[in-house]
């Protein structure tokens, strides 16, 4: 029935068959960069596999994924901070091979990374001309005068001899580009770009790429909302689980929601064969939850369910994870969790039989890297190992033991430091410690990002397995992990719930497309 | 105070600052680039001692002037060994310097100890040096305070107009952004430590080859920690750095003067002085809002490319 679902939700056209490594646009010109079927791993995880992608000068290209879909990385080895595994890198049809991000600016590949990297002491000029000044005795003048005019070419406002501490950030980014402007590049590749700026910023920023497209610049444009990339790209290429499933010319894609579907799409199809579990009470309670980009959020979860919060990243999924999990304090409306409002609650946090959170940042948030899996363990469970002031490691050595057994942790020596874990093995650690809590409720964020199917399997087991006990709330970006484990799938838009939908109702489930993309009937 | 004492005071400030100063400016130089180096005191000793058993061998005073400083680069290659090629913590291995420096000097000084050396006399510049006030303050002293006139301006240049001191503020205050311009951080670290701890060097040298002109142990008595606290009092700026030196200088100069005196006080409360002034001076220097600070990545090791 699942399958049946999912090819009316997403048609399989879309990706059963990869396209094949040839250009979608019939280019008048050869590209300037064309990347060949490339391949980068690490360690088990493919973060690329058989990408190949043609960027053309005086174009536009948006790469368009979710987060952990492959972007950043294939960005990273086209300006020279990787080295490919497979495939190669054909700069005007020669191949090239970058041992530095030096090599790559000096091939004319510059990257506007999200942190920008600059010295705020400095003026504009002296960042944009750092390290090609022109001559042994500065004149600063002269470098202002040239970043001034190089500035106004492009349409890029900025004063040269202001310092770059003064600047806002959509200013900071303009230095940015000006640096790669200066260096002759003539691709530029734009990471998350509007992530930091103001909305009347990232106009004057689409202004200015346009401008550079209309001046022979390349532009690749990496990002993950879907609105940006309509108004600006010329191209479109969606990458998802580190490879390109789709490719168009702008001018093919009809809608937003449309674009949605190609993107969030369908990852890999298990089937799980879901049994039904029985309701218990109300775990977790949203009551007009308002404030910190959400609006009039209201949901209950109860034991036994999962409640799977779709959406594209970035419309309000993290504020609604943190206010939950107890990061951010609600600013308007009534969270209870366990039947206790959200300051009572959190003013005396219990260890056990409470809430789980497995959080999206295995390696920041979830551990830390530099310890052994048992402190890992403890780092949430040491008030069930503490005999007064003393900590009972011999005992918490056990049971991680044991936790490593039940839950197939790899390598299975309880001493390792969990950033030696392969992605895979560190959740499994992660949830297998949560679980040992016995939560109520859990708050999982997008737990199988990254994941190889085995390992997203087995984590999908140990979801539906803990719905026993405990409301499962998951947050994920993978419309396949929602169906397969949701009871019922709340769309968020914009801060919202657009709509919430029981997976058994197949009429509504249709348009789930259109309401990512804030459409609705 | 009269006039006739308080210019033969100030005379003994800038000679006993100059040391000082010398330091104070390497040090500037190094930490503009990134690295601490904590190892002052011992380059200063080293520089020292060099200077003095290269003048004792040779003759010559200025080769021996030259050779404090390449004495203390030597020494700070140890540094640069540590922090920049192997990453090693910048505190500990400075604080390693001081003690190898100064343990070294002592060491290799010791069949010397009470020898005089031919240094440098004073030479009254023609001219400036019968100006009034000025000319007896700045302009009857030896060379190498003529020197060290120079070596401000000259670190102020650097840093303010040329590229290589851009690129030097860059290692320092945003080694990925060096890197990113397509910039050696590790080649810009090493010449920022090297210059400063050749300028530490020349320090030490003047210690030993024109303000003693003989050798004792523990000739710098302090004075390389002193020019590591006078970098943050003069927020790593050139011209602060000449302010504090002199600043220092003057406290010294002023409590000999009063120790020769005949004053009732002990000497030891006496001695004490201009480092109780430098502790004071920082603590007013950190009380001034809203100034550029240390470089950003001062301390902080950059890992090569790949």
């Amino acid at each position: 029935m699942l399958r049946r679902l999912l090819d009316r939700i997403l048609p399989p056209r879309v990706f059963e068959e990869r396209p094949e490594p040839t250009a979608v646009f019939e280019a008048s010109r050869p590209p300037v960069v064309r990347l060949e079927r490339i391949v980068k791993r690490f360690g088990a995880v493919t973060a690329n596999r058989d990408i190949t992608l043609d960027i053309h000068a005086g174009r536009i290209l948006a790469l368009l994924g979710e987060n952990g879909a492959g972007k950043s990385t294939l960005m990273s080895i086209l300006s020279g901070r990787y080295h490919p595994d497979e495939g190669r890198i054909l700069v005007d049809g020669e191949p090239t091979r970058f041992s530095s991000s030096r090599d790559a600016i000096r091939a004319g590949i510059g990257m506007v990374y999200q942190h920008f990297m600059l010295v705020p002491t400095m003026t504009v000029a002296q960042n944009v001309l750092l390290g090609q000044e022109g001559g042994f005795l500065l004149a600063p003048r002269a470098m202002e005068a040239r970043v001034d005019a190089l500035a106004q070419r492009y349409g890029l406002e900025i004063r040269a001899s202001a310092r770059v501490a003064e600047l806002s950030m959509g200013e900071r980014q303009r230095v940015e580009i000006l640096r790669l402007l200066a260096r002759n590049s003539r691709v530029l590749i734009f990471d998350e770009p509007t992530a930091v700026l103001t909305e009347p910023e990232a106009g004057k920023l689409f202004d200015a790429l346009r401008r550079m497209a209309s001046q022979e610049k390349a532009i690749v444009f990496i990002s993950h909302k879907l609105e940006e990339v309509l108004s600006i790209a010329d191209e479109i290429a969606i990458l998802r689980r580190g490879a390109v499933v789709d490719r168009m010319p702008r001018t093919d894609v009809s809608s937003k929601s449309e674009l949605a579907e190609r993107m969030v799409g369908r990852g890999i199809a298990l089937q799980m064969g879901r049994e039904p579990a029985a309701r218990g009470e109300v775990v977790l309670e949203l009551e007009g939850l308002s404030g910190n980009g959400l609006e009039d959020l209201s949901l209950d979860v109860r034991r036994g369910e999962i409640v799977a919060v779709v959406g594209v990243a970035g419309n309000g999924q993290k504020q609604l994870v943190e206010t939950v999990t107890g990061l951010v304090p609600p600013e308007e409306g009534v969270v209870r969790i366990l039947g206790r409002e959200w300051r009572d609650f959190y003013a005396q946090p219990r260890w056990e039989e409470t809430l789980a959170y497995i959080p999206e940042d295995r390696l920041g948030l979830a551990t830390c890297p530099e310890l052994d899996m048992v402190d890992n363990v403890l780092l949430t469970t040491r008030q069930g190992f503490s005999r007064g002031v003393f900590l009972e490691r011999g005992r918490a050595a056990q049971t991680t033991t044991r936790l490593v057994e039940e839950h197939n942790v790899q390598p299975a020596r309880p001493r390792t430091q969990a950033g030696k874990l392969s992605g895979g093995n560190l959740q499994k650690l992660v949830i297998a410690r949560e679980f040992f809590r016995r939560p109520k409720i859990i708050v999982a964020e997008q737990p199988t990002q990254g994941l190889d199917i085995a390992a997203t399997e087995e984590v999908w087991k140990s979801l539906l397995a803990a719905r026993q006990g405990a409301g499962i709330l998951l947050v994920t970006g993978d419309l396949t992990e929602a169906l397969e484990l949701a009871d019922r799938v709340a769309v968020m838009y914009r801060g919202r719930f657009i709509d919430v939908i029981a997976t058994d109702d197949e009429e509504r489930l249709a348009s789930l497309g259109l309401l990512m993309a804030g459409v609705k009937e | 105070m009269s006039i006739e004492l308080l210019i033969p005071l100030l005379a003994a400030a800038v000679q006993s600052g100059t040391p000082v100063l010398f330091a104070t400016l390497g040090e500037l130089v190094t930490e503009r680039s990134g690295t601490l180096n904590l190892g002052v005191e011992g380059m200063l000793l080293m520089g020292a001692f060099s200077g003095f058993f290269v003048c004792i061998l040779t003759g010559s005073p200025w080769l021996g002037f030259v050779a404090g400083g390449v004495g203390a680069m030597l020494l700070a290659s140890l540094h640069g060994l540590v922090t920049i090629v192997f990453l090693g913590n910048q505190v500990v291995s400075g604080l390693a310097l001081t003690i190898l420096g100064v343990g070294l000097a002592d060491f290799l000084g010791q069949p010397f100890i009470g020898q005089k050396v031919a240094g440098f006399s004073k030479y009254a510049l023609p001219g400036l040096a019968d100006l009034p006030a000025l000319g007896p303050i700045f302009f009857r002293q030896d060379a190498l305070v003529y020197c060290s006139y120079l070596a401000a301006p000259l670190v102020w240049f650097l840093f303010a107009r040329t590229s290589l001191g851009l690129a030097l503020d860059a290692a320092g205050e945003n080694p990925k952004a060096a890197k990113a311009a397509g910039l050696s951080v590790a080649s810009l670290r090493w010449f920022g430590l090297l210059a400063g701890a050749f300028l530490a060097g020349l320090g030490g040298a003047y210690l030993s080859l024109a303000y003693t002109q003989f050798w004792t142990s523990n000739l710098s008595a302090g004075r390389g920690w002193i020019a590591v606290a006078l970098v943050i009092f003069a927020f790593w700026r050139p011209r602060g750095a000449v302010l504090g030196a002199y600043l220092f200088g003057g406290v010294m100069a002023f409590q000999l003067r009063l120790q020769a005196a005949g004053a009732n006080l002990p000497s030891s409360l006496l001695l004490m002085l201009p480092y109780a002034m430098t502790i004071l001076a920082l603590i007013a220097a950190n009380l001034r809002k809203g100034r550029a600070g240390a470089p950003a990545a001062l301390g902080v090791n950059v890992e090569p490319e790949e």
